[in-house]
């Protein structure tokens, strides 16, 4: 389904991109995100293709605001219930509390929403708007503010909808985490699509520099270029010269090299390196680490400071030590190449 | 005592119910900003700090045989009950119109949208969101706004005049009571006066705890 919309007020927004499966509308606050997923609903006066122009009562999407805005006079099931007026009495009941059974609710069908929880709260709103067999579902941060095991419950939730169903889903997040479990990506920023594509492409290729910041490559490495030696760039900065993928540029030309902190990988000094990452290795001492549930975040300090993230058992088997000297590797392949100018791309692919 | 009572009674009911008629459109109304809006609402709110006295004495004036509303044809209400209705009504304004208007503004936009995406049209929108979370809210102000009339007495007394048998009501009663000596039956008048208007403000509480746990008083929309 294509999106073409264009919404004057409270955000100049025009954006035009594919909605398929799961789509993640990913973008920092402010950035139009709420805003267009009301105007998709119907909520603010747009122009384009689908729907605009009619009210969103009549139009065949499902639309959560963050805080999923369950009727807090009725239960549950009322809820659901509201979503098909068609159905009477007891069919009415028994077909909510058949959407409740599907995202595993049954059992809070007769409590309110103040009695549920978070995550609770945004199953059942994502079981009302599905009961009225919407074409696409609208969901604004579905998993704002909620803790790990809800969060994981609101994506399942998500998930089925969209593989149980058929049903299309739009998902303004500005969490990284949940844009990658999507289908498809649009990266919004300032009312202005910035890139938007398959997930894998776009995390593999983001457009500028903007896009990789809001994509979470938390280094950035600023350099010149000093070369090419086919296929790779060679760009000078403060660690020596790193090499890159990528296509010829004017030597001098200042770039950005960017890498995602799950990525920077410690050297193993036991085993050997492939000739081509051995060229982009830095030698410098963990400054210090900090646990984050099944993560270990470590900083890195030497000619660059660099953040690294690994998984438990990966610093379970090196054992990190803070002021430790270690080397680090920048595999050419998870090195992403930027221009210095935060919107402009290289043409490389 | 019974006859004054019921006409107190009475007066309070009208004046409450002409409120719970007109309020809460104008609450409705105000409940998101419009030039002038401070300017309308401070207007509705002047009784609070105005003299009874003073109220009573532009209604007098407004509704004197030879007065402005006569010269247009209308029957005159000075010293007439309808005439104590209205002034009643305008001096318990303020009550009602602020808890009308804090039931409106507790409303949560966010849920009329999703009403309106989930399919509901403007009746049940009304009917099914609005009215089941403002309803708590307009009895309570309806109810505060009742409790009041029943006690005014200064308006009522430049607007009724306190004619024995015709707009005499309870509190102008018991003032004469006082004046003419009879301490006895102004003791027992009051009692009756302070034992339902302990009862009335009491209900009201409770209606608004009932609300409040009912409905989980949550903050208004933040998204934009």
């Amino acid at each position: 389904m294509e999106i073409r919309y264009r919404i004057p007020r409270p955000l100049p927004l025009a954006v035009a991109f594919l909605v398929e499966g799961f789509t993640a509308l990913l973008g920092p606050s402010g950035a139009g995100k709420t805003t267009l997923l009301k105007a998709l609903a119907g909520l603010l006066p747009a122009e384009g293709t689908p729907y605009a122009g009619l009210p969103p009562e009549r139009r065949p999407i499902g639309y959560l605001p963050q805080n999923a805005a369950l009727f807090p006079h009725l239960t549950a099931w009322q809820n659901v219930a509201f979503a098909l007026p068609h159905l009477k009495g007891a069919d009415r009941e028994r077909a909510a509390r058949t959407w409740l059974q599907r995202f595993g609710l049954a059992h809070r069908a007769e409590h309110r929403p103040r009695e549920l929880s978070g995550g609770e709260a945004r199953r059942v709103a994502l079981a009302r708007a599905l009961a009225r067999n919407p074409e696409l579902l609208l969901l604004d941060e579905p998993t704002a503010g909620l803790d790990r095991p809800n969060r994981d419950q609101v994506l399942r939730a998500i998930l089925y909808a969209v593989e149980e169903h058929g049903v299309r889903a739009l998902v303004a997040t500005h969490d990284p985490e949940l844009a990658q479990a999507a289908d498809r990506l649009a990266v919004l920023d300032a009312g202005r699509l910035l890139q938007a594509g398959p997930v894998d492409a776009v995390y593999r290729r983001p457009a500028t520099l903007r896009v990789a910041r809001l994509l979470g490559f938390e280094n950035l490495i600023p350099g010149r270029v000093a070369g090419y030696r086919p296929p790779h760039v060679e760009v000078a900065t403060e660690a020596g010269v790193l090499r890159v993928p990528g296509d010829p540029l004017p030597r001098g030309t200042r770039v950005v090299l960017a890498v995602r902190p799950e990525e920077v990988l410690i050297v193993r000094e036991d085993r050997p390196l492939k000739p081509l990452d051995a060229g982009n290795t830095i030698a410098g001492r963990i400054h210090r680490l900090r646990r984050m549930g099944p993560v270990v975040e470590a900083e890195f300090e030497g000619p660059l400071r660099l953040i690294l993230r690994l998984p438990r058992h990966v610093q379970d088997r090196l054992e990190l030590r803070p002021g430790e000297p270690r080397r680090v590797v920048l595999k050419p392949r998870y090195l992403q190449l930027f221009s210095e100018d935060e919107e402009a791309s290289f043409s490389s692919d | 005592m019974s006859e004054v009572l019921l006409r107190s009674l009475a007066l309070a009911a009208t004046s409450a119910g002409l409120l719970l008629l007109l309020g809460p459109v104008i609450a409705y109304l105000n409940r998101r900003p419009y030039p002038g809006r401070s300017l309308i609402e401070a207007l509705l709110l002047t009784p609070l700090a105005l003299p009874p006295t003073v109220l009573g004495f532009y209604l007098l004036l407004l509704f004197a045989p030879d007065g402005p509303l006569a010269r247009i044809g209308a029957p005159s209400l000075a010293f007439t009950f309808p005439g104590m209705v209205v002034g009643a009504a305008l001096f318990s304004l303020p009550f009602a119109y602020t808890a009308y208007r804090e039931a409106f503004r507790a409303l949560d936009e966010d849920l009329l949208e999703t009403a309106r995406t989930l399919g509901a049209g403007r009746l049940r929108r009304a009917r099914e969101v609005v009215f089941p979370l403002v309803w708590p809210g307009l009895v309570s102000g309806t109810l505060l706004a009742f409790a009041h009339a029943l006690g005014e007495f200064g308006v009522v007394l430049m607007v009724g005049g306190n004619i024995p048998g015709k707009t005499q009501v309870a509190s102008t009663y018991i003032y004469d009571l006082v004046e003419g000596l009879e301490f006895a039956a102004a003791h027992r008048a009051s009692l009756v006066m302070l034992a339902l208007a302990f009862a009335l403000v009491y209900l009201t509480r409770q209606l608004e705890e009932r609300w409040r746990s009912a409905t989980g008083s949550r903050g208004r929309s933040r998204s934009r």
